[in-house]
């Protein structure tokens, strides 16, 4: 093996720099280094002659690894690493390390002192980079395919963008037909128009280069190209990872013949069995043999197996024109392999008989939102009618309660965001209608955030629509006139009320839909508090899931109105067609490493790691080892800082890595303060120290970063090993615990630090020399201020005396 | 995710002096959306008490308002609005924190200064009156012991009850 020879280049920041270092006290410093091959001064290396200088010493192999100090580090970073690897070096075998940012700058008040500091960074990333090991890339093919889970509006959505990218698309959907809880909605808000559409695919517009939208009538979402429609099917099974997924699906019998259903209707005249129909609120009935609505997709029939006589009776088969009936039809299990799967499984209406006070289940006019939907639908059960469900009479006072079961600490929390303006939509609707009608909303907030909903708002005051705030306590009927009483204070009144009504409307909480949690186990994907899907991260990913090649989108995540689901639906879309037309997932091995001679019979990294990428396998007939997945590792170390043998390690944070950096930092000191060792995470915490220096904030040179991939990594033994090479204190940088880049690594390293404290305690080492902080990016002034307080405090302190640590 | 304040935060103002009683511990959580006024049989029969109007007042630091007014004394502690409460406010056990308040900043109603004594005195809030005593024998009913006055005095001074300030100032 040839000698390690490093390059190191130092970037004097077009001379802002030089100013305060000491670069030629720096030069010669870094050249009496062993190892060190080459030392280069110039502006800036991260383009032009100063990158072209890198990259022919490379190409002249005159140096195998490179330490470059430069003023703009993650631009280094990128093209640094790049040119290297074109030249012909393993480009993980390159290290860079910030003197502006976290040396000149924030140093710049005591220069000499700054100098002193920057050489024991030098001599960190000198001494890190003689150690480093190539690391190679590794790819995994993707099977370019998609499964879509649910057949909702942003199941639909989604799907349709993906076929129409070229994407072979399945989508399955539990009930017979798609369209989901949207289709029951009748209207939507906040301007009134027809629901239906939102199933007309967008596919239509660009055919015929019209730019107007189309109704479901004159669209044919099961014409596109490369969609394949499974109804009636479920999701039972997923095996496989990221990019190649084996899903069983079980696809229930229809008992009516797809490609031979011509929708004529004559089957639903002579089907003698008639039954509440769900779908409309069980406000009429339906046949055994049925179709929800006649615009649904598909345009085909379907047979209710708990109620159809089946060959007791067999009239529909007799009557149908097409012999479409199939009656011995049996349920299937379909395998679909894919690279990617979109979970769109949206929300549902909650059973508000949970709020016993409503009597929702006792008396049938206390009804839901959506079972008014129906009835205000003009296609629904009613044709429009607004009518008492008990004696089928018109409803014209109408009370409607809005959280229930909603904001409720008992059952669902959260606001489920929709209903105000579902209420408001279904006030105004019956207002036009009846405008004799007399139509209260409680209230406890009426929110009313999105574009155009104040409006909305307004005009339901306009309209003559009362409100009252305040969340009544009760529904009583009267037997003897037949009416609800609602009672309720009005708090601007500061008066009880007790509402007469015909009808009375609960706004019930918008929940996650039935299957969630079974889906989300098989999946292997994370739920929120509240039980919806949990996307990787809100603000920057959020359709992503913590598997890659998993998507989420529309109310499977929380309740959401159409346009806001839309949007989500078309995101997924863009980062499945993303991922999935790479064609591979290209993936380097900065992953964890499992020495099987320690390792064996304990299940610490299985149960700690984020990402599920620790497996156990077994070794010999009794015995298991972990073993890591490459693909999915991210390269934490959390891992690392569980094991209690030291039987795993990173590839990129090796302990004796780890170990010369921490020695080489607090090698050198000439500050004549206590040195301190700080060990930040390579997210938040390496940028809160990034933030200060670039804000020029001051804090003494003795406090030396060291950058770790998360603190989770961090074991208490390497606490004691950086006292022991001769850390004055220590301070743990990490992310908040809340919001760890890593998930747990920060609140892993908040315990190590206080089970250390107790033992430096034992040691007789005083536990504040070692404190834990959380930071972000714009806290680089406590960072700072952090700083300067540990200073002050070792100085009180006195130097640490360490005799029996061995 | 909101981050966990510091304790010394929490104590703040006149609610963060009801969180840390026992019973006032769920005050905060009020948002006012009167499911207990509603629900209150003594708010149906007089406006001064409405057990919505009274966290209100709480939260907003009004503690003199709280303390020396009647509304926190007319509860009649049937968790009506507790058991209905949707976010889980001990409305009840917040009034009975403010009640200790009270007491403690002396404002005692009249009425429980004399069941204080009486307790002291006899072992007992109501005392056994020449009238009860003859129903009891008129009904053949045995005569009430003696309630255990030491043992009771006992109790009363480890728990600090007896060095209680029973001030009749104040009182509504």
């Amino acid at each position: 093996m040839n000698e390690t020879k490093v390059g190191v280049f130092l970037s004097d920041c077009g001379n802002q720099l030089s100013q305060i270092l000491d670069f030629d006290a720096l030069v010669n410093h870094v050249k009496q280094v062993p190892g060190v091959a080459l030392v280069v001064k110039a502006s800036e290396f991260w383009r032009g002659e100063g990158l072209k200088t890198i990259v022919d010493a490379i190409k002249g192999k005159k140096i195998s690894r490179v330490v470059v100090a430069e003023s703009l580090p993650k631009l280094s970073e990128i093209r640094v690493v790049k040119a290297a690897e074109e030249a012909g070096l393993n480009p993980y075998l390159v290290e860079v390390i910030d003197l502006k940012d976290h040396c000149a700058w924030p140093h710049r008040d005591t220069p000499s002192e700054a100098t002193e500091k920057a050489k024991a960074m030098l001599l960190a990333a000198i001494e890190r980079a003689k150690l480093l090991e190539p690391i190679e890339k590794l790819e995994f093919p993707i099977t370019k395919s998609v499964l879509v889970i649910g057949g909702g509006i942003a199941g639909m959505q989604t799907a349709e963008d993906l076929a129409d990218l070229g994407i072979k698309t399945y989508i399955v959907e539990k009930s017979p037909f798609l369209g989901g809880l949207a289709t029951r909605a009748g209207r939507f808000f906040p301007t009134d128009d027809c629901a239906i559409c939102i199933q007309s695919p967008a596919s239509d517009v660009k055919t015929i280069t019209h730019t107007s939208r189309k109704c479901v009538y004159r669209s044919g979402f099961t014409e596109i190209p490369n969609l394949n429609i499974l109804t009636n099917s479920r999701v039972i099974a997923v095996e496989g990872a990221t990019g190649n997924y084996k899903v069983t699906i079980e696809k229930k019998p229809r008992y009516v013949n797809e490609s031979k259903c011509v929708g004529c209707d004559l089957c639903t005249t002579v089907c003698p069995v008639a039954v509440p129909d769900e779908y409309n609120a069980k406000l009429k009935k339906r046949k055994a043999i049925y179709m929800n609505v006649p615009n649904v997709h598909p345009p085909v029939y379907v047979i209710d197996e708990n109620v159809c006589k089946f060959h007791d009776c067999a009239k529909c088969v007799e009557i149908c024109p097409t012999k479409a009936v199939e009656l011995d039809q049996k349920s299937e299990r379909i395998t679909l392999n894919v690279g990617s799967i979109v979970v769109a499984t949206g929300f549902q209406e909650c059973d508000p008989s949970i709020v016993k006070e409503y009597h929702y289940d006792e008396y049938p006019d206390v009804i839901t939102n959506l079972e008014l939907a129906r009835m205000i639908d003009g296609f629904g059960p009613t044709s429009g009618e607004i009518i008492k469900p008990s004696n089928r009479e018109p409803a014209r006072r109408i009370v409607i309660i809005q959280c229930v079961g909603s904001r409720d600490r008992r059952w669902n929390p959260w606001c489920s965001s929709i209903c105000c303006m579902i209420s408001l939509k279904h006030a105004m609707l019956i207002k036009s209608a009846h405008p004799e009608a007399d139509v209260t909303i409680c209230y406890i907030d009426i929110r009313t955030t999105g574009r155009e909903h104040e409006y909305y708002y307004e005009r339901a005051r306009e309209m003559g629509i009362k409100f009252v705030k305040g969340r009544p306590s009760e529904i009583v009927h009267d037997p003897e006139t037949d009416m609800l009483i609602v009672d309720v204070e009005d708090e601007i009144l500061r008066r009880l009320l007790e509402l007469e009504a015909d009808l009375v409307v609960l706004a019930s909480a918008m929940v996650p839909a039935e299957g969630t949690k079974d889906l989300a186990d098989m999946l292997g994907i994370e739920l929120d508090q509240d039980g919806f899907f949990k996307e990787y991260n809100a603000k920057l990913r959020p359709t992503e899931t913590k598997r890659r090649g998993i998507f989420l989108c529309g109310g499977a995540t929380f309740p959401k109105d159409a346009p806001t689901t839309s949007l989500h639906a078309h995101s997924a879309a863009m980062k499945a067609t993303k991922f999935l037309s790479a064609g591979k997932v290209v993936k380097d091995q900065k992953t964890a490493v499992i020495n099987e001679e320690y390792c064996g019979d304990c299940e610490f990294c299985p149960v700690t790691c984020p990402y599920g990428a620790i497996s156990l396998v077994p070794k010999g007939e009794e015995h298991f080892v972990a073993e890591v997945s490459d693909l999915l590792c991210e390269g934490c170390g959390i891992c690392v800082g569980t094991c209690p043998v030291n039987a795993i390690e990173l590839r990129h944070a090796r302990p004796n890595q780890m170990s010369a950096q921490m020695k080489a930092l607090v090698s050198v000191n000439g500050t004549g303060k206590p040195l301190i060792l700080a060990m930040c995470c390579s997210e938040c915490g390496h940028t809160a120290v990034d933030s200060s220096g670039m804000a020029m904030m001051q804090y003494p040179a003795n406090v030396r970063v060291m950058k770790v991939p998360c603190t989770g990594i961090l074991q208490v033994h390497v606490f004691l090993e950086a006292f022991k090479a001769g850390a004055q204190g220590v301070m743990v940088v990490g992310c908040k615990s809340d919001g760890c880049h890593y998930e747990v690594g920060s609140q892993k390293a908040q315990k190590k630090v206080e089970l250390a404290k107790i033992l430096l305690n034992e040691y007789g080492v005083e536990p504040e020399r070692l404190m834990m902080h959380n930071m972000v990016f714009i806290e680089g002034a406590d960072f700072a201020e952090a700083a300067k307080t540990m200073t002050e405090r070792l100085e009180k302190l006195g130097s640490l005396q360490l005799t029996d640590v061995s | 995710m909101v981050h966990e304040k510091d304790d010394e935060t929490l104590r703040a103002g006149f609610s963060g002096e009801i969180k840390h009683r026992l019973g006032g511990e769920t005050i905060t959580l009020c948002y006012q959306c009167g499911t207990c006024a509603a629900s209150c049989p003594v708010a149906k029969v007089t406006e001064k008490f409405n057990p919505r109007g009274v966290i209100k007042l709480a939260l907003l630091g009004e503690r003199q308002e709280v303390l020396s007014g009647s509304a926190i004394w007319l509860c009649s502690s049937c968790y009506n609005c507790q058991e209905r409460c949707p976010q889980k406010v001990e409305i009840a056990d917040v009034i009975y924190a403010l009640r200790n308040i009270a007491i403690m900043s002396g404002h005692t109603p009249n009425i429980y200064s004399e069941f204080a004594s009486g307790l002291m005195k006899e072992g007992r809030i109501v005392p056994i009156s020449k009238f009860v005593e003859k129903k009891r024998t008129d009904y053949g009913l045995p005569p009430l012991k003696s309630a255990g006055v030491e043992a009771i005095k006992k109790i009363l001074s480890t728990t600090g009850f007896d060095k209680i300030q029973w001030k009749k100032e104040g009182t509504p």
